[in-house]
């Protein structure tokens, strides 16, 4: 009886609570809670999109609530990786959802290209963002940029014994010391443009001499901790998760260095954030706006004056005050509408390191 | 004569045939029909797999299961079942034990405290103790964490069961000059066999289902490897290769335990006072005993929701970001309900089948259901997301498919309870209500419905539970923009916002508390089964 | 007190001696059934039946070649019962004879497989008619009374009322239930109290309250008094015995207690293997039973191989009248233990070869003589001479083993045809 009692009792608490929250916070599933007394006085966009998101949630989330305040349309965001969203868009095919498509990377963003599956961005839009940070295609467009680099503990590495190139790093003497986080959409992204200009031979060599040498994270951000704490000597990632880190407290990057690899090497790519609207939408003046928004000035300050240190490519934005500028990155040329990630996951899975 | 009167005294299964009669009528057979639905629903998980395995073709299937990856996960699953498992059997049978047999001090205490890691879900273990050791990682790692996690999985049944044993057996022992130990080997723990398979089978199922946790610590087996893939390819070959392996793994558990469970499936519901048994007294043993069990809560319990209470404070009042925060809660909290809800109305065709008309039909019914709630979420996940796409695109990325999956997921829970609940309302209270003019469907409600209610609000409460902690069916299945806390709490934590993700940690704890003490009690009940 | 008849008088016939028999017929076989049935073989022969005792002409309830069968085993195989109205009728037999499914038939739980049952002259079940056993309005107390655990006394006897239905409402159902209870001889008080809070007794009261309070007219218990103890049976059952009678509720009773059958009815009927083997009235039945199997499921009977010739039976107890001889010749004879006496003058000789003392009598058992008919040599017609057969006496001191005891036998006895 008591059980039974405590059972119901605990049923009808989590009910009632259930229901007074939801009557004092209102509906409680879209991301943008930003001001809801939008005034819709921005232009004639309205209603609702969906965002199919691949770049870090709070970068995004600033966009939407910027965006939401100047125009009141709502946007409903669901989170993923690159790939996993990618596959999805183009599993779901003309039942997708989604309005926009977001990326950290470009391979994905080719992947829905190369499946039919954007609309023409607009010319408002491409004509903000600079040519070497949009395919010729015309069919989506960058939005952000970041650059691969190696963080490595002082400590453990003097200058002398860094790598010279990406490549190095298969070579026996690496073996142990370095890291990554090949599951993440952001290192396929660097495989995927070791690919383009390396062709596959060499990248398959270099998979398997990882596969020997790396120690594997989930996660740029635990790769860069594990260098930090002293597990490993070094690791390949993108800058922003230092500069990010070092904003914050710093616990996670205090003792670590960046290093640009330069030199048009294959460890200086620079990847391209995309941003794509989908032929399928059902708002898509909206969905333009929103890309439009994101590249124009507003959301490109985002990017220069936010906590993302993600590098501004548009609008003649520039990038935050603390990175490396990106014309000295002297970043590998790369068409972004030559990346396969279909081909690197096949790679990837054949070296076993999917 | 007399054992005419033994007979009719021993219950209610005399020879008239109650519930014995193969030709139900009709309100049965509705229900029948409702429950072969039920089934039939629950294998599209099964079928799924084995129609993707079919369909990737045979040599591709070879190709992506026979190679070098796949031989590392294989050993990591494998080496991870054969350690843990043996240890939670041995730290749960040894708790259960101390607490249930011995003149332990504070057993009460420890009873509760011993069941207390379940209300922490494995991958907020794993993230308390790689707060605590960041450069945990790997095989050891993985066996620690998980067989802290896991323990009550059989510990519990075990000290149900140890509660119920027949003093009068180890007395016979007793006088037949058999010592302690001796005792102990030859005569409880075979009494413990259901307990004991019953519990390894639960461990080894939420060890091959387990992604938080591992993923972590960078511990790599097959659902890692599966949810990588997903993320890489969302419904490739090579994930749904994966994926068969483990099921494969999963049936070959599930046959283990019910062909070593043997002949004994003998379940004793109901009231009967049974002698007490005479606790062994400690004496000597009384101290390390103590120390033991604080050492084991202590690594278990308290580590965990030291670091969360901990980070909680560090994160300020900032991380309980009342637009993100709040509505992971109601999420969660509404996700729970409704996923209580369906599956307790679900269950109740197949328990009542069960109960009132047991045979084949009903066992194999119970079987396809077992055998879909053996399968891990993000099995499950994989199957409902393709299906929803391809078969019924109007119900992709909707709510109800992650309650559907909820419900498959979960059902064997509900139905345990309900099974017992349903076995206190035998048909003669019905048939009495019927006799003095109810008609029949208000005889069943007021009888029966009345009287199984609070057994199947126990379910309910073990469902809301599970639900409450799922990670990867959600992460898989929940419609865009929907996060619960467990979403939430992965989301910050793979990001090493582990300040951030503490308040979610915390309320999840605190939801599962009081669900836990439920089980807890609910196991002394259902002991044997 | 009859005289046994003189054996000289007797028309003598051809006929094997036998050899001792004991008291109690081997284990023998059922003979197949026609039907093809799984069903283990019982050791009780193929009953026969009696036509009832008294036709009733105000019949309350008709059952007519009733069948039931769980798959392939056939439980009930052609019952034909009438039961009168206001009467009482114990359904009496060993478990597994189908007593509690033919209840079950009346009160509408179940369907038949063929026949019909009819209440008050309108069809309920069978030949296409049914009745769902709510709207029967019979009353049914089943074995364990089936409280209802979660109402408390009160609520389980107020549950048939319906409170639209009596006048006065909420107020009138309280003080029915009160009558009810005080009807069963329940404190009224109790009303509040739960069931799990009351004993054994209590709680079949209770239930009988419950059944009656929709007022009846037939009454329906299966074993209600089995999981009493042995004291409160008796005491219980002459309570539930005075209700039903004052109130005039036809009743059914289903038990495999004879004696309580016995003292319960007003009619019995004997069931075994399915069908009724005798219907009668309770002292026909015990003093007269139709076959064997009856005989011996209704008490202990004496069994004796003996000689039939016209109406006399010619045994090891002499010559004993038979009012309705089955057949002649080889016959077995039955006799109740009462009938056997210890008297000084009695004609049979006995040796006791040993005694039983349960207090208010002692079971003697005796080896009985070879009778001088057959001790002289001569004729081996008739079987008989040293059986043990045991009998009853209320002194203990008068028999001790190795005494010799002359015995009288007193009344008539039951014979029947030998079974094959």
């Amino acid at each position: 009886m008591k059980i039974r009692n405590s059972a119901l009792a605990g049923i009808a608490l989590a009910a009632s609570a259930a229901l007074g929250l939801t009557a004092c916070a209102g509906s409680g599933t879209p991301a943008s809670t930003g001001s809801s007394a939008a005034s819709a006085s921005g232009g004639a966009v309205s209603g609702e999109i969906t965002v199919y998101n691949a770049q870090h949630e709070s970068l995004t989330k600033e966009w939407i609530d910027a965006f939401t305040a100047e125009t009141g349309v709502k946007v409903t965001m669901r989170q993923g990786s690159d790939t996993e969203l990618s596959n999805q868009i183009i599993q779901e095919g003309a039942a997708s959802p989604a309005d926009v498509f977001l990326t950290e990377n470009s391979p994905a963003m080719t992947q829905v290209e190369n499946a039919d599956l954007f609309a023409d961005v607009d010319k408002a839009t491409t004509e903000q963002v600079p040519e070497e940070f949009r395919p010729s295609t015309g069919k989506w467009t960058g939005i952000a940029a970041r650059s691969t680099v190696l963080v490595y503990d002082k400590a453990k590495l003097t200058e002398d014994q860094l790598p010279k190139s990406m490549l190095d790093l298969a070579k026996p003497e690496w073996k142990g010391k370095w890291a990554a986080s090949p599951t993440g959409a952001d290192f396929q992204a660097i495989v995927s443009a070791l690919l383009e200009l390396k062709g596959e031979a060499a990248t398959e060599e270099w998979l398997a001499g990882m596969k020997e040498n790396f120690k594997a994270y989930k996660g740029n951000s635990t790769a860069m901790k594990a260098v930090n704490a002293g597990e490993v000597d070094a690791a390949l990632i993108y800058h922003y998760y230092y500069y990010g880190d070092q904003a914050k407290t710093g616990e996670n990057s205090r003792n670590v260095t960046p290093y640009y690899f330069k030199n048009q090497d294959p460890g200086a790519f620079v990847s391209i954030s995309g941003g794509g609207v989908l032929k399928t939408s059902k708002n898509e003046a909206a969905a333009q706006a929103f890309l439009k928004f994101i590249t124009g000035k507003k959301g490109q300050e985002v990017l220069q004056n936010g906590t993302s240190f993600e590098y501004a490519i548009a609008s003649d934005v520039p990038a935050n005050e603390k990175l490396v500028p990106i014309a000295d990155l002297q970043a590998p040329t790369v068409d972004p509408a030559k990346l396969n990630s279909e081909k690197v996951t096949d790679l990837m899975t054949k070296a076993g390191l999917l | 004569m007399t054992s005419d009167l033994s007979a009719s005294l021993r219950g209610s299964t005399t020879t008239a045939g109650r519930g014995n009669s193969p030709r139900p009528p009709f309100g049965v057979s509705a229900v029948s029909v409702l429950a072969v639905l039920i089934a039939l629903f629950s294998l599209v998980p099964l079928g799924y797999v084995v129609y993707m395995t079919v369909a990737t073709g045979w040599d591709t299937a070879v190709e992506l299961i026979f190679r070098p990856r796949v031989t590392e996960l294989l050993l990591n699953t494998l080496l991870l079942m054969a350690v843990t498992v043996p240890l939670c059997l041995l730290l749960g049978v040894a708790g259960a034990w101390l607490v249930e047999r011995t003149t332990l001090r504070g057993r009460k205490i420890w009873a509760v405290l011993l069941a207390a890691p379940l209300a922490i879900p494995a991958f907020v273990n794993s993230y308390g103790w790689v707060s605590a050791v960041p450069s945990m990682g790997g095989l050891g790692s993985g066996v620690l964490i998980a067989t802290l996690s896991y323990f009550p999985l059989v510990y519990i049944p075990a000290a149900a069961s140890l509660s119920r044993l027949d003093p009068a057996i180890e007395q016979s022992a007793a006088a037949l000059g058999l010592g302690a130990w001796p005792t102990f080997f030859r005569v409880v723990l075979p009494q413990l066999r259901i307990a004991m398979t019953g519990g390894a089978l639960l461990v080894g199922l939420h060890l091959l289902a387990e992604y938080g946790a591992f993923a972590m610590i960078r511990f790599d087996t097959f659902t890692t490897a599966i949810m990588t893939q997903y993320q890489s390819t969302f419904n490739g070959a090579a994930g749904n290769m994966l994926a068969s392996v483990l099921v494969f793994f999963c049936l070959l558990l599930l046959l283990a335990e019910v062909r070593s469970r043997g002949t004994a499936r003998y379940a004793r519901i109901g009231s009967g006072a049974q002698a007490r048994a005479l606790r062994l007294p400690l004496r000597g043993y009384q101290v390390p005993a103590q120390v033991f069990l604080l050492a084991l809560t202590a690594l278990a319990v308290g580590l965990p929701l030291y670091f969360v209470v901990r980070w909680t404070v560090a994160g300020g009042p900032q991380a309980w970001a009342a637009d993100e925060f709040l509505p992971a809660l109601l999420s969660t909290l509404g996700y729970g309900l409704a996923g209580a809800l369906a599956t307790t109305v679900v269950a109740f065709p197949m328990a009542y089948l069960a109960v009132r008309h047991p045979g084949w039909f009903s066992k194999s019914l119970e079987l396809s259901n077992y055998i879909t709630s053996s399968l891990p979420g993000i099995v499950v996940g994989l199957a409902f997301v393709t299906v929803s796409i391809r078969v019924v695109p109007g119900m992709y990325q909707t709510a109800g498919v992650l309650v559907a999956a909820y419900v498959l997921l979960f059902l064997p829970r509900a139905l345990v309870n309900l099974r017992a609940g349903l076995s206190q309302a035998p048909k003669e209270l019905d048939e009495a209500a019927q006799a003095l003019g109810k008609p029949p469907l208000l005889a069943f409600i007021r009888v029966t419905l009345r009287l199984s209610a609070p057994a199947a609000a126990g379910g309910a409460a073990l469902v809301f539970l599970a639900i409450a902690n799922e990670l990867t069916a959600t992460l898989l299945l929940s419609p865009n923009g929907t996060r619960t806390l467990a979403t939430e709490f992965w989301s910050k934590s793979s990001e090493i916002d582990y300040a951030g993700a503490a308040p979610y940690a915390l309320l999840m704890i605190l939801l599962s508390a009081p669900m836990t003490y439920l089980l807890f009690q609910q196991s002394k009940k259902v002991a044997g089964q | 007190m009859i005289e046994q008849a003189p054996i000289e008088q007797a028309p003598i016939q051809k006929a094997a001696m036998q050899k001792a028999v004991t008291q109690k017929a081997p284990i023998q076989r059922a003979p197949a059934d026609r039907a093809a049935v799984d069903q283990a073989p019982s050791r009780l022969p193929e009953p026969r039946i009696n036509p009832s005792v008294a036709t009733s002409t105000d019949s309350h309830l008709v059952i007519t070649d009733v069948t039931r069968n769980f798959g392939s085993q056939s439980v009930l195989k052609g019952v034909n019962l009438s039961i009168a109205r206001g009467g009482t009728t114990a359904i009496v037999g060993p478990s597994g004879s189908g007593k509690t499914t033919l209840l079950r038939l009346i009160a509408g739980f179940d369907h038949p497989v063929t026949g019909s049952i009819s209440l008050n002259g309108a069809r309920v079940a069978g030949d296409g008619a049914w009745v769902p056993a709510h709207k029967r309005h019979i009353g049914y107390v089943a074995q364990d009374g089936a409280l209802f655990p979660h109402l408390s006394v009160g609520k389980n006897v107020a549950f048939g009322l319906d409170p639209a239905k009596l006048p006065g409402g909420r107020r009138a159902v309280e003080d029915r239930v009160r009558e009810l209870l005080e009807m069963v001889s329940l404190d009224p008080d109790m009303a509040k109290r739960r069931p799990h809070e009351l004993s054994g007794g209590q709680q079949q009261r209770v239930a009988l309250a419950r059944a009656l309070a929709r007022e009846p007219e037939l009454m329906l218990l299966d074993e209600p008094f089995s999981a009493l103890d042995a004291g409160l049976r008796v005491a219980t059952r002459r309570a539930v015995a005075n209700v039903l009678n004052k109130a005039g509720v036809t009743t059914i009773l289903v038990t495999h207690d004879q004696a309580e059958a016995l003292s319960f009815a007003d009619q019995v009927a004997v069931m075994r293997g399915g069908k009724l083997a005798q219907i009668g009235n309770p002292f026909v039945v015990y003093t007269r039973p139709a076959d064997r199997a009856t005989a011996e499921f209704l008490g202990d009977a004496v069994i004796l191989d003996a000689w039939m010739e016209g109406s006399l039976a010619t045994c090891s107890l002499g010559g004993i009248p038979v009012r309705r001889p089955p057949a002649q010749g080889r016959v077995q004879l039955m006799l109740r233990p009462e009938q056997i006496r210890i008297a000084e003058d009695g004609p049979i000789r006995g040796v006791v070869v040993d005694t039983d003392y349960f207090g208010p009598e002692t079971t003697v058992r005796l080896k009985l003589a070879v009778p001088p008919e057959l001790a002289s040599g001569g004729d081996h017609r008739y079987p008989g001479g040293g059986e043990i057969i045991t009998i009853r006496h209320w002194n203990a001191s008068i028999a001790r083993p190795g005494m010799e005891l002359c015995l009288r036998v007193v009344g008539e006895g039951v014979a029947f045809p030998i079974e094959p």
